[in-house]
């Protein structure tokens, strides 16, 4: 079966799981105590307006059939419509997820390229001094709460220090005209990368710790593999043997742990962004929540559940094409 | 759908060893006594050891003066600003330091808080909180995981097939953004914040319990327990599940340090424990105003959940190393 | 006979371990000539890969080779001398880890490791690994070690070997992947070719096919083997001569057919009785009676005489070196047992050790013995 086909037989098992996290989604959102009609009008509304207004949100009817409107509605890219912002919830979110995407991708670049070299060379003078301070480095990553690494990085380097912004965040396709302080696109972007990057290490410490861990004992063992000793034993340089003869096979569990890191990042980002007050999908839930926006709460989360999906599709793939051994037939 | 199991079968990145060893071994490696002989010789393991004991001794400490002493001990020990409401000093910096808003003073080793509140003590209390969190979200992820895994791997076919669906949809939410969630729809205190953990670790066992008893099904002490018309549920209980002990027990540490970083997170953002309740997470959130003026009210709560998180993945890494037939190191 | 093409003299490695130091090669001593297939035999735990890895010069920490000599074709492999300061230190003519890459492993002395499936690298195609380490070791450039790669799978009796180019192991069974790495050593032409128990992982039918064409191979390009094995009957099929291994020494060597027809040693012996014949049942088999001391601390005397039928008190006394036993002319038959007369130590007056092994099977073993004598 060709890698195509693959991706999208992957893709088609994705479909139960993500109604799931639609059910899910829609059934917790309709535990959530309040009216957000109350919230909209106030303690004392007039009966007719109420009932016009939970007309005009489908409130009226009864819950399965919401339900069936709603996945209907999620299959044709219609969210609903967002209580508190007044706009249809897609857009709120097309316009909140670029943000958290970037801010995702640069921690997993930070993580992937701080973790891999410091795992190998872990792995290659295991028990030496470098290796003790890559694994002390891991193991406090690993234990520390991302956002107070961000409180931290805040109070030294953006307070004291005065290096990096303590807030907010420009991306790098704005226009200039609408960023303060930037003239050209080029200025943009230094200042998109300037705001990034305390966040990035904040949102992406955890995970270049894990990844380090991963990568260290992958190695190891890599390193002791009988085809690491068959390629001593034909003059391979050193060198080439942990850069390629051990180096690709102990990818693998790697790139399990960069797909499942991603849950843990995801969640991450939700308390970075309120750390460095970034307005990304993360402040967006917590707006819905604290406003008890129903449909963008349910929008949100099903969207942070679409991008972990989709996420480890693509590690999937990427494992796929890495390993030989993956048969793209039947698990 | 692979969510769960991202890869092909071999390389289970995270060691938990369901392909470790034959029955034999299995057989060996289970048993109190057999584990605390082996992390006695494993020195990771003992460091794990003294400070998952040092903490827990000092959240047992605050749990006594809490409940039985009401504060008496904080009290006579450290100053409390309700007493005195004339005379608060907010925002102290810890001793021997100054700040903006006066000198540190050795009645607050390590400052006050914006409320006049000693940090030391509000640290000290924040343990219990954790340590509770910690143990009792691990406990449900465990039972429910255990249960679900062993049902599922044990009867196999649609009951196995259904039940995996269902947790994999679970873990196919963020987990922070699925507990808020669930928060929100059943209450925002700590007890759902724990239950909220809770089922979220829950996809964890149930993983590592499944492997371990489709692997153990087949072994001929099961067979032989079938045969001789012992029930179903017994020879999960009495069998299977004992012997997947040193995995279980690896992960329900670490888990017990990852609960902790989730619930401090959920405090943070206002999910979990609600003022005044002194936990280490809602501290946080609360020093966030005073960064710039007070730097060092933000880091000792955080240096306290790096303390406990730190103790509890050193003793699973340390009982991984111990109970691990394959140890690499 | 010509000078040898690997000369081993005494050589020693030990692994020092928490636990103690663990002497798995202890000072052995054998050549191999051109064109010559020499056994390695013994139990495993004997020492003979870490005696094989010791001659490329590859063992693993925390084992080190410690004394000894190994010469290949007038190069110094491994040797020390006295320094001034009284302490060991590797002699000048000894290789440098840079020559011993580059000069001896894969282009010189090659090597076939036991388990064709892990020796292969399960994330490159078996013609990249194939053609990598060509190339390293023959000086051509990409284009002829991809053709030099496919013709050496075709000589080892890979069906359509220009399409399994491209194939990963995987996609290979257990005897195609070992062929493959019988391939990968004679086409990197080496003078001598080391097989770690090729076979034993292999089943019985495949292991046939591949002796065969192993030997057929062997006379085709005239390369020297050192076979390792614990199989005798895998000796007897390959071997020109023989090293029995025990814990560390080897205690027998000998021409394949003297070893067989006049076996010198009880353990050799012991291996003989305990190969299942056609003509013997389940029953008759003898396996050799307990297990292997540890190497970390080898009984004092003759290390086999906690398990020799044969023991008498003074092999728990007299440890035994070696010794030619061959009469005049005859081809070289050393064993280290001091039952015969050549070491004059008295094993004839000494009384007889209880020992498991001279209980139930003692009559059997000493009728053998009897006869060697």
């Amino acid at each position: 079966m060709s890698l195509l086909r693959y991706t999208l037989r992957r893709i088609a098992q994705a479909i139960p799981v993500l109604i799931g996290i639609v059910t899910i989604t829609f059934f917790l959102a309709n535990q959530i105590p309040g009216d957000p009609v109350d919230i909209m009008l106030g303690p004392t509304p007039a009966q007719e307006q109420v009932e016009a207004i939970r007309a005009q949100y489908g409130l009226d009817r009864p819950i399965h059939e919401r339900y069936l409107t709603y996945l209907a509605g999620v299959a044709t890219g219609d969210l609903g419509l967002s209580i508190y912002y007044d706009r249809p919830v897609l857009e709120m979110i097309l316009l909140r997820l670029p943000v958290t995407l970037l801010l995702m991708l640069s921690a997993f670049a930070f993580a992937i390229v701080t973790a891999i070299p410091l795992g190998v060379i872990s792995a290659k003078r295991r028990n030496e001094p470098a290796d003790h301070v890559s694994r002390i480095v891991s193991l406090i990553g690993v234990s520390t709460p991302s956002f107070w690494i961000g409180l931290v990085l805040i109070i030294v380097f953006a307070f004291h220090l005065g290096w990096f912004p303590a807030r907010g965040l420009v991306l790098p396709w704005e226009n200039p005209a609408d960023v303060r302080g930037a003239a050209t696109q080029f200025e943009v972007i230094r200042q998109s990368v300037h705001h990034l990057f305390l966040p990035m290490i904040g949102l992406g410490t955890l995970q270049m710790a894990q990844i380090t861990r991963i990568e260290r004992s992958s190695m190891v063992d890599s390193l002791q593999g009988e085809y690491v000793k068959l390629a001593r034993a034909y003059g391979v340089p050193e060198s080439t043997i942990v850069r390629k003869h051990a180096f690709q096979v102990a990818q693998l569990p790697v790139i399990t742990i960069i797909g499942l890191g991603l849950s843990t990042a995801l969640g991450g980002a939700v308390l970075t962004e309120t750390v460095f007050e970034i307005q990304g999908m993360g402040r967006l839930i917590i707006t819905a929540i604290n406003n008890q926006d129903y449909q963008l709460i349910m929008g949100t989360t099903l969207v942070f559940g679409f991008v972990y999906v989709i996420g480890v599709i693509i590690t999937d793939i990427t494992y796929s094409y890495l390993d030989p051994r993956v048969t793209y037939g039947d698990d | 759908m692979s969510i769960n199991s991202a890869t092909s079968d071999d390389d289970t990145p995270d060691g938990d060893d369901e392909s470790g060893g034959g029955p034999g071994e299995v057989e060996a490696r289970v048993g109190l006594r057999y584990t605390l002989k082996q992390v006695r010789q494993d020195t990771t393991a003992r460091i794990g050891t003294y400070i998952v004991g040092f903490i827990t001794f000092v959240a047992a400490f605050a749990a006594f003066d809490y409940y039985v002493l009401d504060y008496a001990i904080a009290e006579a020990l450290l100053y409390n600003p309700e007493a005195d409401p004339q005379n608060v000093r907010r925002l102290l910096p810890p001793v021997g330091l100054e700040n903006q808003f006066g000198q540190g003073v050795i009645e607050h080793p390590l400052g006050t808080d914006h409320r006049g509140r000693d940090i030391l003590s509000r640290t000290i209390y924040g343990t219990r909180i954790a340590m509770t969190v910690g143990f009792l979200a691990t406990a449900i992820g465990l039972g429910g995981g255990t249960v679900i895994g062993a049902v599922s791997g044990y009867y196999g076919g649609w009951i196995d097939d259904v039940l995996q669906r269902v947790t994999e949809t679970i873990y196919a939410i963020p987990f922070l953004v699925l507990v808020i969630a669930f928060m929100t729809a059943f209450g925002r205190d700590l007890t759902f914040a724990m239950i909220g953990v809770g089922i979220t670790a829950v996809p964890v066992f149930n993983r590592l319990i499944r492997s371990r008893v489709v692997s153990i099904r087949e072994e001929d002490y099961v067979e032989a327990a079938r045969a001789a018309g012992v029930k179903d549920r017994n020879i999960i209980f009495r069998h299977i599940i004992p012997n997947s002990f040193a995995p279980v027990l690896v992960q329900a540490t670490l888990q017990v340090g990852v609960s902790i970083l989730i619930v401090a997170g959920l405090s943070f953002l206002g999910f979990g424990a609600q003022p005044p309740t002194p936990s280490w997470g809602q501290m946080l959130s609360a020093s966030r105003g005073y960064m710039l003026p007070a730097p060092t009210f933000s880091i000792f709560p955080g240096i306290a959940i790096l303390i406990t998180v730190i103790g509890f993945n050193i003793l699973g890494d340390g009982l991984q190393d111990a109970l691990d037939p394959r140890i690499n190191n | 006979m010509s000078e040898p093409l690997l000369s081993v003299r005494d050589l020693k490695t030990q692994f020092f371990t928490e636990d103690g130091t663990v002497r798995a090669v202890d000072g052995i001593s054998f050549d191999v000539h051109e064109g010559e297939i020499v056994g390695l035999v013994g139990e495993s735990g004997a020492g003979k890969s870490v005696a094989t890895s010791s001659i490329l010069r590859l063992v693993d920490s925390p084992g080190e080779i410690v004394g000894g000599e190994i010469e290949f074709k007038g190069e110094t492999i491994f040797g020390l001398e006295e320094g001034d300061d009284g302490e060991l230190r590797p002699r000048d003519q000894m290789l440098t880890e840079t020559e011993m890459r580059k000069r001896i492993r894969g282009r010189e002395i090659a090597i076939i490791f036991q388990d064709p499936m892990e020796s292969l690298n399960p994330v490159f195609t078996i013609g990249g690994q194939l053609r990598e380490f060509i190339e390293i070791n023959r000086d051509l450039d990409a284009g002829e070690a991809k053709q030099e790669a496919i013709d050496m799978l075709r000589e080892v009796g890979i069906p359509a070997p220009e399409s399994r180019y491209d194939e990963y192991p995987h996609q290979f069974s257990g005897g195609m992947r070992q062929r493959v790495l019988i391939a990968m050593a004679l086409a990197c032409q080496p003078d001598l070719i080391i097989a770690d128990e090729p076979t034993t992982a292999l089943d019985v039918t495949v292991e046939g096919e591949i002796l065969e064409m192993v030997k057929d191979l062997q006379e085709k390009y005239d390369t020297s083997f050192i076979w390792v094995t614990h199989d005798m009957s895998v000796v007897a099929e390959i071997c020109d001569r023989v090293n029995v291994m025990y814990l560390g020494e080897i205690i027998e060597q000998a021409e394949v057919d003297d070893l067989f027809y006049d076996t010198k040693h009880p353990y050799t012996s012991a291996l003989l009785d305990s190969m299942p014949r056609p003509d013997e049942t389940l029953d008759e088999l003898r396996p050799i009676q307990g297990v292997m001391p540890e190497a970390i601390d080898p009984p004092a005397g003759c290390r086999f005489h906690s398990r020799c039928p044969e023991a008498r008190e003074v092999c728990r006394e007299v440890h035994p070196e070696p010794r030619d036993l061959s009469e005049a002319g005859e081809a070289p038959h050393t064993a280290a047992c001091v039952k015969h007369d050549a070491f004059d130590v008295g094993y004839d007056e000494s009384p007889p050790i209880e020992t498991r092994a001279t209980g139930g099977f003692s009559a059997g073993f000493t009728e053998t013995g009897g006869e060697a004598e």
